[in-house]
């Protein structure tokens, strides 16, 4: 019935009929763990699903506004759980925000926060709504601070680290906002749809909004655009990108005959340049490749808005050609 | 050779009655009393303090860097390694640098180890105690009662295993003693605990011990008595070591290759 992938990936739809499904699962629901000692057959035994489907459903009720449902998901997991227990309190944080009416509200709970960390440093969850209600507030060198000391006592969080690429790529601080990508990389090294904003930030950085690009950084995102095709199949936003640095490429060095045929990798390990017949071969492939996608992209589930700027891009390429 | 002799034993059923259904019945319902007291005897897992977590997930990352670093370019693995390299030499990341280099305490006066210890002491108990009760129990009333004909027919090896508490050669390997019955049920009656109290229960003694095997989670990282200093050493050594390749070497060429 309802699907448990994580609430991050939902779509806008999924979660309003997620939303929508919730009065009757708090419904179905309403006897688990109401008493103290469940009475077994009559009651559904707990299991951890229920309750991280309780959460789920708090999120996409936030999402979606309903916030009286929200509640009662979020009363449901402080009976169970207790007020303390740090997942529901950053759940409880979150509710919170999201039904404060003003920037004195958010700051009072900013305040509720400092008091929270004060008291248990270790805290994640709460010192992660901090962040994001600090970033919400604008105030978003006070969010990076918060970040980097959070990433001091625990570098492996995959989560922290793409909020922080986040925060650094709005402040146009790109060299940064690259190495949290490559944290990112390091503990998923499989990430896709991380190699490809790894490919996306490279791209803005090597292009950096004027004509002279520095040809590495492009070709080094292209080659993340690369990868992350090679991890996902029809991967569009791959495709997007490789078409996009792939054009750059042969319209900044139309033919470098010195880089063509030789693949010799240059002293302290960075890769050469590709060579410009790669090059065209890599972009007629994603040329093809996406106008297979955008064809048939409206019944495999694709973004509808990727598609359409996949669309433009190629619609721009082919009258340039023409012209 | 013709059809072997079937064997018959003509028993009372009031032996169904009073011996299959009340062992039955009292395995299950211990089941979900030692879930419920092992619930009860739960210590909640004591919170690391900042620094401990710090150094623990510095290790990690270190850990992550050496067995992802194909992911990221040579010159960012570079900077990492160094970086790291000589923060691990120099113990930054340690919870209490001044015990650096000192021999690791004895294990039992460590008060986080002792309490480790007392919860796996308990978890032992909850499981041993009603074992023994229930068994010799049954030995006491039910000892040498041949129950129940299973309905198919076995190899002469599972006569230990369904047989025990009866010392005969000659009788059908089909017939099930009571003591046996103890057993299956001891062993089988995991699916009606799912069933009762949901997924992780903590009735079922086996799967009590299959986690005490592999207690996972954070507190794997160092184990009792170790020295945290050693450990991050080592792994500056194994960093040091590294040879660094990078996977979008020759991506384009795969990528090419792709149907």
């Amino acid at each position: 019935m309802m699907s448990f992938n994580s609430s991050l990936r939902q779509s806008n739809s999924e979660a309003l009929s997620l939303s929508q499904q919730t009065a009757q699962y708090l419904q179905k629901h309403a006897s688990t763990g109401t008493s103290i000692i469940p009475i077994p057959f009559i009651y559904h035994p707990e299991s951890t699903e229920i309750w991280l489907m309780y959460e789920k459903l708090l999120l996409s009720c936030l999402r979606t506004g309903d916030d009286k449902a929200a509640h009662l998901c979020l009363e449901k997991l402080i009976d169970r759980f207790g007020a303390t227990n740090e997942r529901v309190m950053g759940l409880r944080g979150l509710y919170q925000e999201a039904v404060a009416k003003d920037d004195a509200a958010l700051e009072r709970i900013l305040r509720e926060y400092d008091e929270v960390l004060a008291g248990d440093p270790v805290n994640t969850p709460v010192a992660k709504r901090r962040i994001a209600l600090l970033r919400s507030l604008s105030r978003t060198t006070d969010a990076i601070d918060a970040l980097t000391e959070l990433l001091e006592s625990s570098p492996t969080d995959i989560e922290a680290w793409t909020e922080l690429s986040d925060l650094y790529i709005s402040q146009s601080l790109l060299p940064q906002a690259v190495f949290c990508l490559e944290e990112v990389l390091l503990v998923a090294p499989s990430a896709w749809n991380i190699h490809a904003r790894l490919g996306e930030v490279l791209y803005i950085s090597a292009t950096n909004g004027n004509d002279n690009v520095d040809g590495k950084t492009l070709a080094e995102a292209m080659r993340r655009f690369c990868r992350s095709i090679e991890l996902c199949d029809d991967y569009l936003r791959g495709y997007y990108g490789l078409k996009l640095t792939s054009d750059r490429l042969l319209s900044a060095f139309p033919d470098d005959s010195k880089a063509t045929g030789q693949i010799v990798p240059a002293e302290n390990g960075e890769l050469p340049m590709p060579s410009t017949t790669t090059v065209r071969k890599l972009n007629e492939k994603a040329t093809s490749k996406l106008a297979e996608i955008t064809r048939r992209a409206m019944d495999q589930g694709y973004n509808y808005a990727e598609v359409i700027a996949a669309k433009e891009l190629l619609d721009k390429s082919t009258q340039t050609r023409q012209r | 050779m013709g059809d072997p002799v079937t064997q018959t034993i003509h028993r009372d059923p009031a032996l169904f009655y009073w011996i299959l259904f009340p062992i039955s019945i009292v395995m299950i319902l211990t089941g979900i009393l030692r879930h419920y007291a092992t619930i009860l005897l739960q210590t909640t897992p004591k919170k690391l303090s900042l620094p401990a977590l710090r150094e623990q997930r510095q290790l990690l990352h270190g850990i992550n860097l050496r067995t992802n670093y194909s992911a990221i370019s040579a010159s960012s693995f570079t900077a990492r390694k160094n970086y790291m390299v000589a923060a691990y030499k120099n113990g930054d990341f340690l919870k209490d640098p001044e015990n650096r280099g000192k021999p690791a305490g004895n294990p039992m006066t460590d008060p986080a180890a002792m309490e480790g210890m007392m919860g796996m002491m308990k978890g032992n108990m909850a499981m041993m105690i009603p074992q023994t009760l229930i068994m010799s129990w049954i030995n006491a009333f039910f000892a040498g009662f041949v129950i129940m004909k299973l309905p198919f027919p076995l190899t002469l090896r599972f006569k230990s295993m369904l047989q025990s508490g009866i010392a005969t050669h000659d009788l059908d390997v089909r017939w099930v003693s009571s003591l046996s019955w103890y057993f299956l049920n001891l062993f089988g009656l995991q699916s009606v605990f799912i069933f009762i109290l949901g997924d992780d229960n903590a009735a079922n003694q086996m799967a009590q011990q299959m986690q005490q095997m592999n207690p996972g989670g954070a507190g794997a990282m160092f184990q009792p008595g170790q020295d945290p200093d050693k450990v991050f050493r080592n792994e500056a050594e194994n960093l040091e070591v590294v040879e660094h390749e990078y996977v979008l070497q020759g991506v384009e060429e795969r990528v090419l290759a792709l149907p």
